[in-house]
């Protein structure tokens, strides 16, 4: 724990009455790149958001600690100032917002070259700065430059909340480029997905099921017995379901 | 020399408002500046025809753009009184004639206006052809309760088109009742109406557009964006007819409350002709979280990304 930038210690969150986490125990290295695999409904999302601290979301038992601070009460704004941020699975809509304000907001420094580079990065060229974040960009365009934000901010650990939704196949491979460079440079990704090919891309992964995390080692290990192991099962889908329904529009 | 300073405050405020560039003192662009009922300024160009008289209260123009002109600089015209009480109305008959194409924009300054009544009527014709966007940005100042009328009767022939937008996001509201009622007449004649309101304290906001697609496909598009806060209220009326083969049409209204504002939207579609689609989409209420989170998890501040969204709207 004393070396990890990101450790949960037995956290539960529950909505409604009813834990979607349970007594999660994670934890992300330094310059690591951390999976976190499960069928949908299995609380990979939840997790995201318990850790990026939204409301409805904090945990009702256990701790969560980032660089040895206990964080378990700040707020998202204080997490993403402290260098752990989000990317989400569905980006919001901002009408009348720009896609160069958008990301003129995650770069300290931002330039014209910057931004543009941070845009090639994920396949885009520079003329979407001038386009707004708004229903005339795809779920995928939207996608990209919520990538694009995050490596402008260079923030210590980036969540990635399915990474590869609404993103083509080719775009992808280059978008994993991306978080190798980002884990080069030191700093840390927590990815979350339920495709076994992009948890093959980590270091290290968990298997999620049910709220619970279920298994944990090497990324070929976990993909594996996902891949061999992993069969939908009627008690926990039935278990689910209702957790489900409970979503909050936006979000999966 | 009152007159002067009347004018200079009104086009410095113009001039730093309203996000086009004001052509105020351009020789080579049509503008009038009116300060309560006098013509303080103005400059015409061949091809667009201006006829003002002062009223009791106010102006009445008849504005002409010539048959086939196209008005390469916006019209710019600058409605204001500097009081604190009293009384403008405005009095317009606007004809875009066959062909024509030119946008105005109408800046209506009242930046002491406590007790005050600002009424404008107007009628817009545009015949075959002919294309026209009204932009009308009012300034009000921070305190105050400015009675706001504008009442405008457009008419559309065939394949004309008109682009009318609504301001009102600088300084108080007040108590406001737009109405627009649009006759879509003409064959592919097409139409949109943009409402950009930001109502505080108790601001009264109501917004009535409505729009008949008489002529073989013609479309409209209404959309109003309203921000609400502390006990401001809003009402948003947006009927569209479709009452001819072909005709298109869609409402679509955004009303964030915030505090103990109160908002009512009423996104009304009709229609009359069994080849007819129109169509509406509401979202009245607070903003949504993932908006105001997904800034936050940039480092905002959650009253920084209400601002940032809100601003983002009504821009």
């Amino acid at each position: 724990m004393k070396e990890s930038l990101l450790y949960l210690d037995g956290v539960s969150v529950s909505r409604s009455d009813a834990d979607i986490l349970s007594d999660v125990t994670v934890s992300v290295q330094p310059g690591e790149i951390t999976g976190v695999l499960g069928r949908n409904g299995a609380g990979k999302s939840s997790l995201a958001y318990a850790i990026m601290g939204l409301q409805g979301y904090l945990p009702h038992k256990g701790k969560i600690y980032y660089d040895g601070q206990d964080i378990t009460g700040w707020t998202i704004t204080r997490r993403a100032k402290a260098g752990l941020t989000l990317a989400w699975q569905h980006p919001a809509r901002y009408e009348g917002i720009l896609v160069r304000e958008y990301l003129e907001l995650s770069s300290s420094e931002p330039s014209e070259d910057k931004l543009v580079k941070a845009l090639n990065l994920v396949q885009l060229e520079g003329n979407y700065l001038t386009r707004m974040i708004d229903r005339n960009l795809s779920g995928g365009e939207r996608k990209r430059i919520e990538l694009a934000s995050v490596y402008l901010m260079k923030p210590r650990l980036t969540i990635l909340d399915e990474p590869d939704s609404g993103v083509d196949l080719l775009a992808m491979g280059d978008i994993i480029k991306l978080f190798r460079t980002m884990a080069g440079e030191g700093r840390s990704v927590l990815i979350i997905t339920h495709r076994d090919d992009v948890a093959a891309e980590c270091d290290r992964s968990y298997l999620i099921c049910g709220g619970r995390i279920v298994l944990e080692g090497t990324s070929e290990a976990v993909r594996r017995y996902f891949m061999s192991q992993c069969r939908p099962c009627p008690e926990l889908e039935a278990e689910i379901a209702p957790r489900k329904e409970e979503n909050v529009e936006g979000r999966d | 020399m009152k007159a002067e300073t009347e004018y200079k405050t009104l086009v410095d405020i113009a001039r730093s408002t309203g996000g086009l560039k004001s052509v105020l003192g351009d020789q080579d662009a049509v503008y009038v500046v009116v300060h309560a009922n006098q013509i303080l300024d103005s400059n015409m160009l061949p091809g667009v025809d201006i006829e003002a008289d002062e009223t009791e209260y106010g102006v009445k123009a008849r504005i002409t753009v010539r048959e086939g002109v196209v008005v390469p600089k916006p019209v710019h015209l600058c409605f204001g009184h500097l009081g604190e009480t009293g009384r403008q109305e405005i009095n317009s008959s606007i004809i875009i004639e066959k062909g024509a194409r030119a946008e105005f924009l109408a800046h209506c300054i009242f930046p002491n206006a406590a007790r005050f009544v600002h009424a404008m009527e107007g009628s817009i014709e545009v015949r075959e052809g002919g294309s026209f966007t009204y932009r009308e940005v009012h300034v009000h100042g921070p305190e105050g309760r400015i009675e706001v009328r504008p009442v405008s009767r457009v008419e559309l022939k065939d394949r004309a088109s008109y682009r009318g937008e609504f301001d009102l996001v600088e300084g108080r509201v007040g108590d406001l009742d737009i109405n627009v009622d649009v006759q879509a007449v003409g064959k592919q004649s097409n139409v949109e109406l943009t409402s950009k309101i930001y109502g505080k304290y108790d601001d009264s906001c109501k917004v009535t557009d409505t729009i008949r697609l008489l002529g073989e496909g013609s479309s409209a598009l209404v959309k109003a964006r309203v921000v609400l806060r502390d006990e401001s209220t809003g009402r948003f009326l947006g009927l569209v007819e479709g009452a001819a083969s072909g005709a298109r049409g869609h409402v679509d209204c955004t009303e964030i409350i915030q505090g103990n504002a109160s908002a009512e939207a009423s996104p009304v579609v009709k229609a009359t002709h069994p080849d007819a689609e129109v169509t509406h989409e509401a979202a009245i209420g607070r903003i949504a979280d993932d908006k105001i989170e997904g800034l936050m998890a940039k480092g905002l501040t959650e009253d920084e990304a209400v601002d940032a969204i809100v601003s983002g709207l009504l821009r």
